[in-house]
């Protein structure tokens, strides 16, 4: 769930060609804004790190971070300029780079690298398959998209760290490839490998988190367990834009304001959450960023197929009240809640909301949260979670006003 | 050139649940809350032509729609709503009477069966399934699937922003709380404001919906003057609002609270596979049964031994 990502991008002079409008790298650059901000809204815990290779180098240009404001404003800042990449990517200095930041996290975080590739070759100075193994022990997933075609030192390197590899066909192609990518991977694939020892799997441990609350002037501060903050109505600056500087490039500008998160531990104030402590290192986050990956824990069970026809007496649909038409040949049921639904509300449930509102309103099926599914949380690749557990999640996170 | 009016959709969402405390003390509450409502919708519909709405009710063991109206081949009106064969009251806007008369006749028609369903469930197996937290959750999806296939059926040039009112007397219920994250997530990736106007007691879990998806929380003091609280501050529609003093939002406490006390913290251990919370580092996680890596103690370093200078 805690994952961290750097995406490669190739700046080499192949991703000049126009076979994407209008050219492969501003269409790059366009599905990356979308890409990054679906994976944060999907994963908010998460970070991620931007590293670009040209001229036979590679340059991080934005460290691992938790916020997309940050990626967003770079990625545009960078297509406004005019165009500055050129040579020949490297692969391997690349990857070198985020093995080198990567290698320094705690193991209960998932690895990634995306790598977008827009060249048939690579300028590398050593042998590139001694980084690929060295990726492999340290147990970094690297996924390849390539936008020409397939490269077999790609592949090879995909298969080998667990990742996947696609070639883009077209534009709508590459953001369908982009998008795979936001879901969380499955936590213990078992890496195929011929000789060596099997890769390392995520490890699972306690990560300390702190969950502070927001103060804003006038209102009391809390007691208790914490040190206090701040007198309410002072202002005070944020740590997050203690280095920030003016809109043009002016002098440094650190922002004052009244409310803010005052960190558990240190008391340090940010403006807004998820974020890492500079002062102490500990984890801020918020209930719902916890609980925005719930869904991918408890999955709506897939609705059967049903004909839709005269005798069966099936005319609309439980929950948007669409009329089914002679054009409708399918309709689809729950089979928690024998409720039936039209296509749309199908793909609306399964892609974005995650939970069946037959079952929702249903007294004997809610607390299953998922609809039957504690047979499922059994089986499922990511852990035992037992439909006890279901509950005791859903009666302890909770918050009271 | 026509300017583009933004249509407005409105869902209401009416919390029929027999178990809540203010139907039990007063005989007239429903009625009450069902006139208010009806007048408020139509308060909506008058605001402008295009606008929409539609009625849920949240009822003890189902959520149904009370309007628009699910049926096919009522005596009174055809299945696409259409008043033309229904009995009108002079003086009255037909769309008007339309909205009246379907939601009445739903409501008897939704409360004589679930009375029906209980006295059988009663006389089965001796005990009343139909107390309980009112399931707000499932409703709220149901709304939400109306949002989604109005905004398909929408043609591209017309705008049309959605709300949800939720009209509620329950308390805080604990365990919906995955469902009602996954909606509230949902309405916000959605555009859906969600408003929340509840009669007898604060419900932490819609406090926090509303915080998310911008929406208004408002708890009437007096339910006699419920009309006047809708009419005054659920009518207008959220691009107006901004240039309105409306009632300001209420503080929302997001601090997660740990599994094993259940209290809320400030500072706690995650697991890394389940996400659950704890207050105290343990070495297994009670949850998902992982067993996690304690530090192992720092090996002791022989200590030199100080020589005795003689």
């Amino acid at each position: 769930m805690m994952r961290h990502m750097y995406v490669i991008v190739d700046f080499s002079d192949a991703m000049a060609d126009q076979d994407l409008k209008p050219t492969r790298y501003l269409c790059t650059m366009k599905l990356l804004e979308g890409f990054i901000e679906e994976y944060f809204d999907q994963n908010p815990i998460s970070q991620m790190g931007i590293i670009i290779t040209r001229n036979k180098r590679a340059e991080k240009i934005c460290d691992l971070a938790g916020n997309p404001r940050k990626h967003i404003k770079l990625i545009q800042q960078l297509v406004q300029q005019a165009w500055s990449g050129g040579g020949e990517p490297s692969l391997q200095n690349a990857l070198e780079l985020a093995h080198s930041s990567l290698k320094l996290l705690p193991p209960h975080a998932s690895r990634e690298v995306l790598i977008l590739l827009g060249s048939l070759t690579t300028c590398d100075p050593g042998d590139i398959t001694a980084t690929i193994e060295l990726l492999r022990k340290v147990g970094i997933r690297c996924s390849v998209i390539g936008l020409a075609a397939e490269v077999h030192i790609c592949k090879l390197l995909a298969r080998v760290t667990g990742g996947d590899f696609g070639v883009a066909l077209d534009d709508i192609h590459f953001r369908e490839l982009l998008l795979q990518h936001v879901l969380p991977p499955p936590s213990a694939t078992p890496v195929p490998s011929s000789n060596s020892s099997p890769a390392p799997t995520a490890e699972a441990s306690l990560v300390k988190m702190g969950f502070p609350q927001h103060h804003v002037s006038g209102l009391p501060a809390t007691d208790g367990v914490t040190k206090q903050p701040p007198q309410q109505g002072a202002l005070t600056m944020c740590m997050c834009h203690l280095d920030a500087k003016e809109e043009d490039g002016g002098a440094l500008v650190p922002r004052t304001t009244s409310g803010g998160y005052f960190c558990p531990q240190c008391c340090s104030k940010y403006c807004e959450l998820p974020v890492e402590c500079k002062a102490c290192g500990l984890a801020l986050v918020s209930a719902p960023h916890l609980a925005r990956s719930y869904h991918h824990l408890f999955p709506v069970v897939p609705f059967t197929e049903l004909p839709v026809t005269q005798e069966s007496g099936i005319v609309s649909c439980h929950s948007c009240l669409y009329r089914f038409t002679q054009h409708d040949k399918m309709c689809y049921r729950c089979e928690t809640c024998y409720q039936v639904f039209c296509l749309d509300c199908d793909l609306f449930i399964h892609d974005t909301m995650h939970v069946c509102p037959g079952c929702a309103s249903n007294r004997q099926t809610y607390g299953l949260a998922g609809s039957g599914s504690s047979e499922l949380a059994h089986e499922s690749s990511t852990g035992a979670l037992t439909g006890l557990g279901i509950s005791k999640l859903g009666s302890s996170i909770r918050s009271t006003h | 050139m026509a300017d583009e009016v933004e249509s407005s959709l409105l869902i209401v969402i009416i919390d029929t649940n027999p178990s809540q405390r203010i139907f039990r003390d007063g005989s007239q509450t429903l009625t009450q809350i069902l006139e208010s409502v009806i007048a408020f919708s139509n308060s909506h519909l008058m605001m402008k032509c295009n606008n929409k709405l539609a009625i849920i009710a949240c009822h003890s063991q189902c959520s149904k729609y009370l309007y628009p109206s699910v049926n096919a081949g009522d005596e009174e009106m055809a299945d696409d709503g259409d008043f033309r064969n229904m009995q009108q009251v002079d003086g009255q806007y037909e769309m008007f009477t339309l909205v009246e008369k379907t939601v009445r006749k739903a409501i008897h028609k939704l409360i004589s069966s679930s009375d029906h369903d209980e006295v059988e469930s009663l006389q089965g197996n001796g005990s009343s399934c139909s107390g309980g937290d009112s399931l707000l959750a499932g409703s709220l999806a149901m709304a939400l699937c109306y949002v989604h296939r109005l905004n398909k059926e929408n043609p591209s040039s017309r705008k049309m922003n959605s709300r949800i009112l939720v009209i509620t007397a329950s308390g805080d219920s604990a365990s919906q709380y995955m469902n009602f994250m996954n909606v509230f997530f949902t309405a916000q990736k959605c555009n859906v404001v969600m408003d929340v106007c509840s009669l007898d007691q604060d419900h932490g879990l819609l406090q926090q919906g509303c915080d998310i998806t911008g929406g208004l929380y408002l708890k009437i003091p007096q339910m006699q003057g419920l009309l006047q609280y809708l009419l005054w501050v659920f009518l207008p529609e959220p691009p107006i609002r901004k240039k309105l003093v409306l009632p300001p939002p209420v503080k929302v406490d997001y601090r997660a609270a740990c599994f094993c006390h259940r209290e809320l913290i400030d500072i706690g251990y995650v697991c890394s596979i389940c996400l659950s919370v704890f207050c105290k580092f343990s070495p297994i996680c009670t949850t998902c049964h992982t067993v996690f890596k304690t530090a192992a103690p720092l090996p002791l370093r022989a200590k030199k031994k100080r020589i005795k200078l003689t």
